[in-house]
């Protein structure tokens, strides 16, 4: 079995002295923004304004067993603890008596939030935040296409008008020029276009070296590396996008897997299936993906993080904001919207090589059926894991430890 | 003996697509829509008859469940069923509004089932997206949205809309808009003469029939309400899910409950705005302006508007009944409850068109005037 990544051991150790540092500084009562994952965290970037992300801090509070705690606080409060628990844990933290017994400390309290008017929950919650006299809320159009090109990948980078459509930029950049004035207003930073443009040069050169990473992974024999460990690697720079040192650690991963690559290295020494996680990651259970390599010779190769780092965000234009607007735009789209999240995901198994594909599909209005028919329309099996990522009260681990394990012995692995 | 206006608004809510069948057997143009941010006016101006679908409770979902998932508000899964099964008859073409999630993802599917399994045969189906936010840049996205979906009514229709049609269509269904409100206001009125029940039959009714018909059967219903019988009941303001049948208002009221207000988009909600004015801008402005909806407007407009219309009805008790996989209301509800200031109670998780024992059980206390208490 192979060392962990030196780059996810640095990533973790990055994070967590930059939120010690972040706590440190919300002392002196400085601005501090709260935002959703598919928020446009580079105009904060550019105007110096720290942030941390909704999605990644409730990965944290469900990876150190916080989940329930969480969702207990927010049912004390009348509020659902059956609904989008994801995105709505870390509200906990402006209820929980003891903030400081959280991990790493407990979150900082914000000042300002920002997220998309996304799905019937997601502003509901943001709302919530807001509801607090101390803490405003930004909250953005979500707009959606009647029609579509189905190939996004191949547009995104440079033609990323035809993919997204005139309308929905337009709309866009009048949102991010809204949020722009409405930070000027509230924070008394500037927004300068010049810092900006470096922000935005430095994000794609962070996009594409986890490109390259993600190419050399597709065709790399064995799987060099755990997900586990790419997961850290790619999401933590991700969340500081835009900044010399995300840049600088996306690189350091790539380097570190194309040496692993070069010496033949394996994550699993008698690899015979290689396996695709759809879905957000199991964060209660980080175990699960190594699993069924020694019972099986089963690894994951493949998770949605590096892949939309690889591809979902690489914008390039002499027009930066149009260019971020395009970023964003359509953003879960590219993950959940057929027919481009289901012709993506079959061009990623293919890229991979994949025997089998394990998709989770939670209790959300995110939909499977057009992902799981288009894999298997393309000859690759599919198993459906019916389980929510974060609140394990619905999921016995030992079941889909078996169901999974059946389907490799069964349908993957038929003859060994 | 002639029949009454309100036996005839019930008999077009019964059987939702009679007036359709009349128009396809006359070489007319008929058109589905869904949800309640779909602009109605242009359907209208282009000469179809837009008729807005509804789900089946007790009907077969199945299909729906396989194409949408089981995670989704199952009045969605029915409706995308029921579709599949050719329910609604021949339509010549379905207009979809992003009125919440669900409907979203059921325009996502059936724009990819027409992709890749064509010969399911459903109609050809557009997107109109209209938002909410109260910024001029959403005004101009909706305007710009609604000129794609008038691009494509002329398509299909295959003849151009003129800005006159367009204006008479918007002075037709304002002049709906004002009647319901009237006959909104003589619901409200002490005693009751209408049950909430008969209210969301003749609100129903009204979206599948030709706009001049409904105003004209509303106008005659209006003549006749003084004549009905009195109704009795613990005066209920309904919020939460939207009700595309009866079956929830009847079972409530037949506990005792007087549904004499809601705010969800089968109910009076949407009756609130008007255009106001003959011009795509207009029309644009009230589409962006709807509601305040469940799962589009924030928690604090809900409560602001749940209580003012709760009060305008002299509401004894607030009730937010919410179906399984509907994912707004319940976080409005806390604000809901404080604002309104009445004993209230939350049904949450509720089957589609049905109530479960213990929720009749709550519906029985707070018939009684009891607060109830998750």
């Amino acid at each position: 079995m192979s060392e962990r990544l030196a780059s996810a051991r640095a990533a973790t150790a990055h994070q967590r002295e930059w939120f010690a540092d972040l706590r440190a500084g919300r002392s002196d009562g400085g601005h501090f923004a709260f935002v959703n994952a598919d928020a446009p965290h580079e105009i904060l970037r550019t105007m110096g304004i720290p942030y941390v992300v909704n999605q990644w801090w409730a990965s944290i509070l469900t990876a150190k067993g916080r989940t329930q705690d969480c969702l207990a606080l927010l049912r004390e409060r009348g509020y659902p603890d059956y609904i989008e628990q994801y995105s709505a844990i870390a509200l906990a933290a402006l209820f929980d008596p003891d903030p400081g017994s959280a991990p790493w400390g407990g979150l900082p309290r914000p000042s300002i939030v920002i997220g998309e008017t996304s799905g019937d929950a997601s502003r509901k919650i943001f709302d919530v935040w807001s509801e607090q006299p101390d803490i405003t809320f930004y909250p953005m159009e979500s707009a959606a296409a009647n029609d579509v090109p189905v190939r996004w990948w191949e547009l995104m980078p440079r033609r990323w008008e035809e993919a997204v459509g005139t309308d929905r930029l337009d709309l866009m950049v009048g949102e991010l020029r809204g949020l722009i004035r409405f930070l000027e207003l509230t924070t008394g930073r500037p927004f300068r276009e010049t810092r900006f443009r470096e922000v935005m040069a430095l994000a794609n050169e962070q996009q594409e070296w986890n490109r390259r990473s993600r190419d050399l992974i597709a065709r790399a024999r064995p799987c060099p590396l755990a997900v586990t460990d790419s997961i850290p690697s790619v999401m933590v720079p991700q969340w500081h996008r835009g900044t010399t040192w995300a840049r600088d650690a996306a690189r350091a991963f790539h380097d570190e897997v194309a040496e692993r690559v070069s010496a033949g290295a394996s994550v699993c020494a008698d690899e015979r299936a290689r396996l695709m996680w759809i879905g957000r990651g199991l964060w209660f259970d980080l175990d699960f993906y190594r699993r069924f390599q020694d019972s099986h010779g089963a690894v994951f190769v493949w998770s949605m993080y590096l892949a939309i780092a690889a591809d979902g965000y690489l914008r390039y234009g002499d027009d930066p904001l149009r260019a971020l607007a395009a970023r964003f735009a359509a953003f879960s789209d590219q993950l959940y919207t057929p027919p481009w999240s289901a012709e993506w995901y079959v061009k990623e198994a293919r890229q991979h090589g994949v025997d089998g594909v394990v998709h989770l599909v939670s209790d959300d209005p995110r939909g499977s059926y057009f992902t799981t028919r288009a894999l298997e329309a393309a000859g690759i099996p599919v198993l459906e894991l019916h389980a929510d990522n974060v609140d394990s009260r619905e999921t016995d681990e030992a079941s889909i430890t078996r169901t999974v394990a059946e389907w490799l012995d069964h349908v993957v692995l038929p003859g060994d | 003996m002639s029949t009454s206006a309100l036996a005839e608004l019930t008999a077009h809510a019964t059987d939702r697509m009679a007036e359709a069948r009349r128009w396809r057997a006359a070489g007319r143009q008929v058109v589905g829509y869904v949800g309640a941010d779909t602009p109605v006016e242009l359907l209208t101006a282009a000469g179809m008859l837009p008729v807005r679908l509804g789900g089946a409770p007790d009907g077969d979902s199945r299909e729906g469940d396989r194409y949408l998932g089981r995670g989704l508000d199952p009045a969605a899964r029915s409706l995308l069923s029921r579709l599949l099964a050719g329910d609604y008859g021949h339509l010549d073409g379905l207009v979809v509004s992003r009125d919440c999630e669900a409907s979203s993802r059921l325009f996502y599917a059936l724009r990819e089932l027409r992709r890749i399994e064509p010969s399911v045969g459903l109609p050809p189906v557009h997107l109109v997206d209209v938002l909410h936010l109260p910024h001029h840049t959403t005004t101009r996205y909706v305007q710009a949205m609604l000129r794609q979906l008038r691009g494509t009514l002329e398509a299909w229709a295959g003849h151009e809309i003129t800005d006159d049609e367009v204006g008479a269509a918007i002075g037709a269904h304002d002049r709906l808009r004002t009647r319901l409100a009237e006959l909104a206001e003589a619901r409200r009125a002490r005693p009751a003469r209408l049950t909430g029940t008969r209210m969301l039959s003749v609100l129903a009714a009204t979206q599948t029939l030709p706009v001049e018909r409904a105003t004209e059967l509303v106008e005659k219903l209006l003549a006749e309400v003084p004549s009905l019988r009195e109704v009795h009941g613990r005066r209920t303001f309904l919020t939460g899910s939207g009700h595309d049948t009866v079956d929830v208002y009847s079972a409530l009221e037949a506990a005792g409950l007087l549904i004499v207000g809601e705010d969800h988009d089968w109910g009076e909600l949407p009756q609130r705005h008007r255009v106001g004015a003959p011009t795509e801008l207009a029309l644009a402005e009230r589409y962006q302006h709807n509601g305040p909806t469940a799962p589009r407007a924030s928690i604090r407009d809900r409560a602001a508007h749940t209580a003012t219309a709760a009060r305008a009805c002299a509401a004894e008790v607030l009730l937010s009944y919410v179906r399984v996989h509907d994912d707004a209301p319940p976080w409005d509800f806390p604000a809901q409850r404080a604002t309104t200031g009445l004993p209230a109670a939350l049904l949450e998780r509720q089957p589609y068109g049905a109530l479960t024992e213990d929720a009749m059980k709550t519906v029985a206390m707070l018939r009684d005037g009891q607060e109830v208490r998750a």
